[in-house]
C-alpha cells in the first residue's frame, strides 16, 4: 500500500437545519499522502484543514466523493486502530493522566500488561512522567496537549493525524514533539500533520500542502516549494550597492541576487571590483511567504452560497 | 463489547455528581426509616419512595437527552471515535451507561425501601419487582430521549420523549387500556406508583420483556440515525 491516506475528489458541504443555506468547506479536494513521510497540512482558518481531518476520521459523511485511510473506506472502525488522531483544541475526560491514556488504549482493544507499559512508556515520551497520577482535569493547556498526544500514541500507530499538535506548546515541547515526529518518520510511520506554525512544518514535513477556501492551492515537496526558480542569492562584502540591480546593504554585506545561469558572471564582477564573497545560495523563500502568496490570491470561490 | 462496556462504565462514573444528587433523596427516605415510627407512618414512607422512583425515570430522560450533546459540546466524542470504536458501540455504551446510572440509582432505593417498607409489611421480593420494573422503564425512557437526541438538542429531545412515551398512556386512557402498552414506559410507570401495602400489585413480566424488547429496537433505529450523522462540526 503506497498511500495511506486518500482524498478522491471530496467536496463537503455544511448545511443550515433553518434556513437552506450552505457552505461548501471541501470543493472537489483530492490528496495523497505517502507510506512513511511526513505531510504538512496548511491553510488559513476557514479553508477546510479540520473539516479534512474529520472526514478522514470518519466523524462526518462527504456530500461528493471518497476517500481511503490505510487502504479502507473513511469511517471503517477497525482501520482506526492504526490510526493515532489528536484533535485541535484536544478534550478528555478529567481523570489520572495514566488511566486516561489506558482508557484509550483500551477502546482500541488493547489491555493487560503491555497497556500499562506502553501507557507509562508514551507519558514519559512527552515529559508528563512525573504528572501520570494526576488528574487531567488539574492540567494547564500544553499539558492537556501532551496528554492528548500520549493517548493517541498509545497504541503505536501507523499514521498519527495531528491537528495543530503544537498550538499550545512552549519552546521547549515543541522542540520534544518535532523529536518525536522525527523519530516516527524513522520508526517507518507516516505523520499528518496540520499547523498553523510554519516554521515547524519547514522544519519536519517531506511534502506540503496548502489548502484555501476549500481548494488544494499548492502541493509539493517542500524543499522544492521554498526554492524560488533558478535564483541565486549571493552576499559580499567591501563593493558598493549601486554595482548591482536590487543590491541591499545590510549589516556591512551587500546581498542581491542574480538568475543561475549568470551566477559565474556575477561572482567575476565582485572579484573584480576588489570584493569579498560571503556567501552564494539558491535563492529560498519561508513557508509563510508561499502560504501569504496563497492566501492573498483571490481566485476561487470562496463558498457555494444559498443553493 | 470491551469498548461498550468501557463507554457505558465512563458514562456512568461522568454522571456521578447527578446521581449522587439523586441518592441524597434515598437517604432521606433511610432518614425518615431511622427518625420516625416506621409501622405508623408506613403510608407516608411509601408516598417518598414512590417519589423516589419517579425522579430516576425522569432522570433517564435527562441522562438519554444530553449525552450525546454534552460529548460532541465538550468535543470529547472526537478522542473516543477516533479509535476502534463504531458508532453502534458508542451508542450501545450510551445505553448501558445511561440504564447502569439508572440502575444503581434503583439499587440502592430497593435496598433502603427492603429496609424500611419490609419492616413495615411490604412484600420484599414485590419491591425488588418493582425495582425492575424501573429500571425497564429507564433503560427505555433513556433510549427513546437518546434516539432524539442524535438528531435533536437535548431541550427538544426531552420533549420529543415526553410526547412518544406519553402518546400511548393518552390512548390507553381513550382507547383502551392495550394502548398503554404500545410503549410502556408509562405502564411501568404506573406499577409501581398504584401499589400500595393493601393491593401491592401483581408481578406481570410482559411489560419488562416488552421495554427491553422495545429498547433493542429504539437502539438500533437511533444507530441507523446517528450512522448518518455528522459528529464533528466546522470548528475554524
Amino acid at each position: 500500500m503506497r498511500f495511506v491516506l486518500e482524498f478522491d475528489n471530496v467536496t463537503k458541504e455544511y448545511r443550515s437545519f433553518a434556513s437552506k443555506r450552505r457552505l461548501r468547506a471541501l470543493d472537489g479536494f483530492s490528496l495523497t499522502v505517502e507510506a512513511g513521510e511526513i505531510f504538512g497540512f496548511l491553510g488559513p482558518n476557514g479553508a477546510g484543514k479540520s473539516t479534512a481531518i474529520h472526514l478522514a476520521m470518519g466523524f462526518m459523511r462527504p456530500t461528493s466523493g471518497s476517500g481511503r485511510l490505510l487502504g479502507e473506506r473513511f469511517g471503517h472502525p477497525a482501520t482506526r486502530r492504526r490510526v493515532g488522531f489528536l484533535a485541535e483544541s484536544v478534550a478528555l475526560y478529567h481523570r489520572r493522566a495514566e488511566r486516561l491514556v489506558r482508557f484509550y488504549g483500551a477502546l482500541n482493544g488493547m489491555g493487560g500488561t503491555h497497556l500499562e507499559t506502553r501507557a507509562r512508556q508514551v507519558l514519559e515520551i512527552v515529559g508528563l512522567r512525573d504528572h501520570a497520577n494526576r488528574n487531567a482535569g488539574k492540567f494547564s493547556r500544553g499539558m492537556l496537549q501532551r496528554v492528548g498526544l500520549a493517548q493517541a500514541m498509545v497504541n503505536d500507530p501507523d499514521l498519527l493525524i495531528l491537528d495543530e499538535p503544537t498550538s499550545a506548546l512552549d519552546p521547549l515541547a515543541r522542540v520534544m514533539v518535532r523529536e518525536l515526529l522525527l523519530g516516527a518518520r524513522n520508526a517507518g510511520k507516516t505523520i499528518f500533520l496540520s499547523s498553523h506554525l510554519l516554521s515547524e512544518v519547514e522544519l519536519v514535513c517531506d511534502r506540503v500542502a496548502v489548502l484555501h477556501r476549500g481548494r488544494l492551492a499548492r502541493l509539493g515537496r517542500t524543499a522544492d516549494l521554498l526554492q524560488v526558480g533558478e535564483q541565486t542569492e549571493i552576499v559580499v562584502r567591501a563593493i558598493a550597492v549601486k554595482h548591482f540591480d536590487g543590491a541591499v546593504a545590510r549589516d556591512g554585506v551587500v546581498s542581491f541576487s542574480v538568475p543561475a545561469h549568470t551566477q559565474r558572471a556575477a561572482l567575476e564582477k565582485v572579484w573584480n571590483l576588489g570584493g569579498e564573497v560571503v556567501s552564494v545560495n539558491p535563492l529560498r523563500r519561508s513557508l509563510e511567504e508561499i502560504f501569504l502568496e496563497v492566501t492573498a490570491d483571490p481566485q476561487s470561490p470562496p463558498f457555494a452560497g444559498n443553493q | 463489547m470491551k469498548p461498550v462496556l468501557l463507554i457505558a462504565v465512563n458514562f456512568a462514573r461522568e454522571q456521578r455528581w447527578p446521581i449522587l444528587t439523586l441518592l441524597l433523596w434515598v437517604l432521606l427516605l433511610a432518614f425518615l426509616g431511622l427518625v420516625t415510627d416506621i409501622h405508623r407512618q408506613r403510608e407516608d414512607l411509601l408516598f417518598v419512595f414512590k417519589q423516589d422512583a419517579i425522579y430516576v425515570l425522569a432522570f433517564s430522560v435527562f441522562f438519554g437527552g444530553s449525552a450525546i450533546y454534552n460529548e460532541r459540546r465538550s468535543r470529547r466524542i472526537l478522542s473516543v471515535l477516533s479509535k476502534a470504536v463504531g458508532r453502534q458501540q458508542y451508542l450501545s455504551g450510551l445505553v448501558l451507561g445511561v440504564t447502569l446510572a439508572c440502575a444503581v440509582y434503583c439499587f440502592a432505593l430497593g435496598l433502603t425501601g427492603s429496609w424500611t417498607l419490609g419492616e413495615t409489611g411490604f412484600p420484599i421480593s414485590h419491591l425488588w419487582f418493582l425495582m425492575v420494573c424501573l429500571v425497564a422503564a429507564c433503560m427505555l425512557a433513556g433510549t427513546v430521549a437518546l434516539m432524539f437526541s442524535t438528531f435533536l438538542n437535548p431541550f427538544f429531545a426531552a420533549g420529543a420523549t415526553a410526547m412518544v412515551l406519553g402518546l400511548p398512556a393518552l390512548a390507553g386512557q381513550f382507547l383502551g387500556p392495550q394502548w398503554g402498552y404500545v410503549i410502556p414506559v408509562w405502564e411501568l410507570g404506573t406499577t409501581v406508583v398504584n401499589s400500595s401495602f393493601r393491593s401491592p400489585g401483581t408481578a406481570s413480566w410482559f411489560p419488562v420483556v416488552l421495554a427491553a424488547a422495545e429498547t433493542l429496537a429504539f437502539w438500533l433505529l437511533s444507530a441507523r440515525i446517528f450512522a448518518y450523522v455528522d459528529i464533528a462540526v466546522a470548528v475554524e
